[in-house]
């Protein structure tokens, strides 16, 4: 290990993420609440990786380090060799939040192309407008491309924000509990069209979840968080093979690989 | 074989139904505010009549209208004036209260610097300012305008600082992550989130800045609505003093009707035009 002191610039050759002993507090008048301690991962490019633990374990405080939205206390985050809000004005990112956070006066359409059109006032492309109503008619909302938000239901909004995101050809992806406002079955679904989808674009994803089975059918590794601090209790690999379809929630490895997130997530809430 | 036909059609009749099925029925809701109006006038009408009321007192809403049809060039001469100051002092107070709202959503100091300001014109009874004004600006239309505007900026300096503010936290993030600027964020973001409070503060500014230009006219004027009635007022001659309101009365609802209009279709993706 060499020692790095904080806020240090790292030479980094990796496209991936690394973390490296990555801390965070929040202050609240006297209080200081330590969000995140030592976290040190590294994430590699195309990589599939899921954080899962318990509330407030500072799953989403990972993912805004991730994206340049809030900056750490203490070590450093390089994504592609640069810092986060370098890799945010380099517009590498994709963002999809718990809610669709769709603009309700922009039809399906226009809610898919509107931060392309950001995008490329900067100068990096997304995918062009024909590409992404071949994406929309993928996901089966070919029928609902003018429509209004408000006529789509939460499963079909939600799709129109995976859409969104991945109209973008960003080359990371990052996903806060997508999924968490869905039904059980709806949910199940997206997840098959989340991994055909980034099966097609081959980016770098890091998803945040509560559920173990979305997490482990999803990734190549699953980053089980415990809280109070926030911190890595393990990282499991998934050695499932590519490509998944519903069929591996039948099978032996799978069903493996969630027992060992269970007791690992029971490992991090146990008091220490 | 009429009963195979019969069992297909039930078999394959699962289509959308009919578009039309109340005709009656929204016929009675288009026409029900006309009977409401009518029914008003056609009591008032019955009222001063049966009762015999003194025309000075309340006239019959039949002579009043008479009134109006019989000197049409005056009350749109009248009318049109205070429209216009009307007008002017609603888009004045508008362009002032974004601007102000603008900075202020942008800036928790101009926020905490403005507000007071803000509350002190709020809470002051605007009208006493009018003598001010047209010491200031004598006999020109500036008293009036500014009076409108002055009326009609507090509903819109408040919700179009609600409206750029109540921004959906999730999307902004979103906006965040793509690095788009303050700019972007505001007129992608928080101008069309603010649309809808700054209609409705809209449909009440229209009153107000009508409110306002007509006491502007009653302190120093020669012309509008507002001197009309002041003028018919210590002369008696109420016809006209009842025609002015009547006046100023249509061309709120005119004006109402057009911004509804407005708002419906501008608003289309917005929850509170669902149940029109
Ligand atoms: N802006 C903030 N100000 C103060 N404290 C915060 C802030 N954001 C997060 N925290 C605190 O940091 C800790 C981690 O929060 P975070 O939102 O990252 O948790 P999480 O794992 O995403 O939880 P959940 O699964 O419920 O979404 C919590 O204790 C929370 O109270
Ligand atoms: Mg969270």
């Amino acid at each position: 290990m060499t020692n790095r002191t904080n806020g240090a610039p790292v030479a980094e050759s990796t496209k991936g993420i690394r973390f490296d002993a990555v801390s965070k507090w929040f202050r609240r008048k006297d209080q200081a609440v330590h969000a995140l301690s030592r976290v040190s991962l590294d994430i590699a490019e195309g990589e599939f990786v899921s954080l899962i633990g318990p509330s407030g374990c500072g799953k989403s405080t990972l993912l805004r380090l991730t994206g340049g939205l809030l900056l750490p206390d203490r070590g450093t985050i390089s994504v592609r060799g640069e810092a986060p809000a370098e890799a945010r004005r380099l517009k590498h990112y994709s963002f999809i939040p718990q809610q669709p956070a769709l603009l309700p006066w922009r039809t399906v359409r226009q809610n898919v192309s509107m931060l392309g059109q950001l995008n490329r006032r900067a100068g990096v492309a997304g995918i062009s407008a024909e590409a992404q109503l071949e994406l929309l008619e993928h996901i089966g909302l070919g029928a609902f491309v003018d429509s209004l938000p408000k006529e789509l239901s939460g499963g079909m909004q939600q799709r129109v924000s995976i859409a969104r995101a991945f109209a973008l050809g960003a080359p990371l992806m990052l996903m806060d509990e997508p999924f968490s406002a869905l039904d059980e079955i709806t949910r199940a679904d997206m997840r098959y069209l989340l991994l055909d989808l980034w099966g097609q674009a081959g980016c770098t994803v890091v998803f945040v979840t509560h559920s173990i089975p979305e997490a482990v059918v999803l990734s190549d590794r699953v980053v089980v968080l415990g809280a109070r601090p926030g911190r890595i209790i393990e990282v499991i690999d998934v050695d499932i093979p590519r490509p998944r379809h519903e069929d591996v929630e039948d099978s032996d490895a799978y069903h493996e690989v969630v027992a060992r997130v269970r007791a690992a997530l029971k490992e991090g809430s146990a008091p220490r | 074989m009429s009963d195979v036909d019969t069992r297909h059609d039930e078999a394959g009749a699962d289509e959308p139904p009919e578009r039309t099925p109340h005709r009656v029925r929204r016929a009675l809701l288009v026409i029900a505010p006309f009977w409401g109006l009518g029914s008003f006038f056609a009591a008032w009408e019955l009222y001063v009549r049966l009762a015999d009321v003194r025309p000075l007192t309340l006239p019959l809403p039949s002579s009043i209208l008479r009134h109006i049809i019989e000197n049409p060039g005056f009350y749109w001469e009248h009318g049109l004036v205070t429209v216009q100051e009307a007008f002017w002092g609603f888009w004045l107070a508008f362009f002032a209260a974004v601007l102000v709202a603008t900075a202020m959503a942008h800036s928790r100091f101009v926020e905490r610097a403005t507000l007071p300001v803000i509350v002190l014109t709020q809470s002051t009874p605007v009208a006493v300012l009018v003598p001010v004004f047209v010491l200031w600006f004598g006999f020109s239309p500036w008293p009036k305008i500014l009076t409108a505007a002055l009326f009609a900026w507090i509903p819109f300096v408040a919700n179009a600082l609600t409206g750029l503010r109540s921004i959906d936290e999730d999307t902004h993030e979103l906006l965040r992550s793509v690095n788009a600027s303050r700019w972007e964020v505001y007129w992608r973001l928080r101008v069309p989130q603010s649309l809808p409070y700054l209609f409705s503060a809209a449909r009440i500014c229209i009153g107000l800045a009508l409110v306002g230009a007509v006491i502007g006219e009653f302190f120093n004027s020669s012309e509008g609505l507002g001197n009309t009635a002041r003028v018919a007022q210590s002369r008696l001659l109420v016809d006209q003093l009842w025609g002015s309101v009547f006046v100023l009365a249509f061309i709120g609802v005119v004006f109402v009707l057009v911004l509804i209009a407005v708002e419906r279709r501008v608003l289309r993706w917005h929850s509170s035009q669902d149940l029109i």
